[in-house]
């Protein structure tokens, strides 16, 4: 097992923390994460996560704000263990730089775009689910 | 036109209001007619609380889709009609959704009871509208065809089974 450069192995455990930032406040309500949240993107059929917990909390928003948020607020993370999403068939790999950069792939495809997105939310719903709210105390 | 029906419309509704409080009449004749305006007046006001809330969620999908025209989330314009055609057909016993963008443009109506039961509907640049939903450990996702003059069938009982608590829902 090799070491990155952010000093994690480059094998993502089963036991880690990963955090999926929130950069609109409709990604989340009062209590939970949405399944929006989770939905890979366009450009590579791949989620952006961080391998990081909620705590400590100012490294996660520094984290955020310098590679996730880009132009948009920032307002929280979503946190879920990589086991929870392995158990629904997808994958988690280190992808680094940024640092602590990971991407969720492996979402299933299909020839007709709706069923594929069908599928998709299915699956980001389960995440959501199992996932930790954690709301940055203002909007950053 | 929208100003005219408006006016004409609250002229008629408080003249039917005054008569209705300031009458008097005593003969079964006057009771009736009484209690048609009253009936009259809560049809009204019920209409109005229907176009009332579908009014203030095509509002929030506009609103919506401010939030995005700078970044990669950009609405797809269809997108945002079929959102309002669906809206309007939407029941009046249906909550109103909570909407998001979606990565291809698309708009997330999602309809969530708690952490473990929702149902997550999309809608997007065709009439297929492809939906999710989550209950305890039960899942599943499929896609329905919206005609834009009622609620696809599937759509209604999946709502339904999550804010109802039914279970028994399967997917397509």
């Amino acid at each position: 097992m090799g070491i990155l450069a952010s000093g994690l192995p480059d094998l993502v455990c089963n036991d880690e923390d990963l955090s999926r930032f929130l950069t609109s406040s409709r990604y989340y309500n009062t209590t939970m994460v949405k399944g929006v949240a989770f939905l890979p993107s366009l450009a590579d059929r791949e989620s952006s996560v961080f391998r990081h917990a909620s705590e400590p909390l100012d490294r996660l928003i520094s984290l955020g704000k310098t590679y996730a948020a880009g132009d948009r607020n920032l307002h929280g993370a979503a946190i879920i263990k990589t086991s929870v999403v392995r158990e629904v068939g997808l994958e988690v790999r280190a992808d680094e730089p940024p640092p602590f950069h990971a991407a969720i792939s492996g979402w299933p495809s299909a020839s007709d775009p709706d069923l594929e997105l069908a599928r998709h939310k299915e699956l980001a719903n389960v995440l959501a689910s199992a996932s930790l709210l954690v709301r940055f105390g203002e909007v950053l | 036109m929208p100003e005219a029906f408006s006016i004409g419309f609250l002229a008629s509704y408080t003249a039917i209001n005054l008569f209705v409080r300031s009458n008097n009449g005593v003969s079964a004749e006057a009771d009736a007619l009484r209690s048609s305006a009253f009936e009259l007046i809560r049809s009204s006001e019920r209409s109005v609380a229907l176009f009332g809330r579908q009014n203030d969620a095509i509002a929030d999908i506009h609103l919506l889709a401010q939030e995005c025209s700078s970044d990669s989330t950009r609405l797809d314009p269809v997108a945002i009609e079929l959102a309002e055609e669906f809206l309007r057909v939407l029941p009046e016993e249906i909550p109103i959704p909570e909407f998001a963008a979606e990565p291809r443009g698309s708009i997330s109506l999602d309809w969530i009871q708690s952490r473990n039961r929702m149902f997550s509907l999309s809608i997007g640049s065709s009439r297929r509208l492809a939906f999710a939903w989550l209950d305890g450990t039960d899942r599943g996702h499929g896609v329905v065809a919206f005609d834009g003059r009622c609620i696809p069938r599937k759509v209604l009982e999946g709502i339904n089974a999550i804010i109802d608590g039914n279970t028994g829902f399967g997917s397509a």
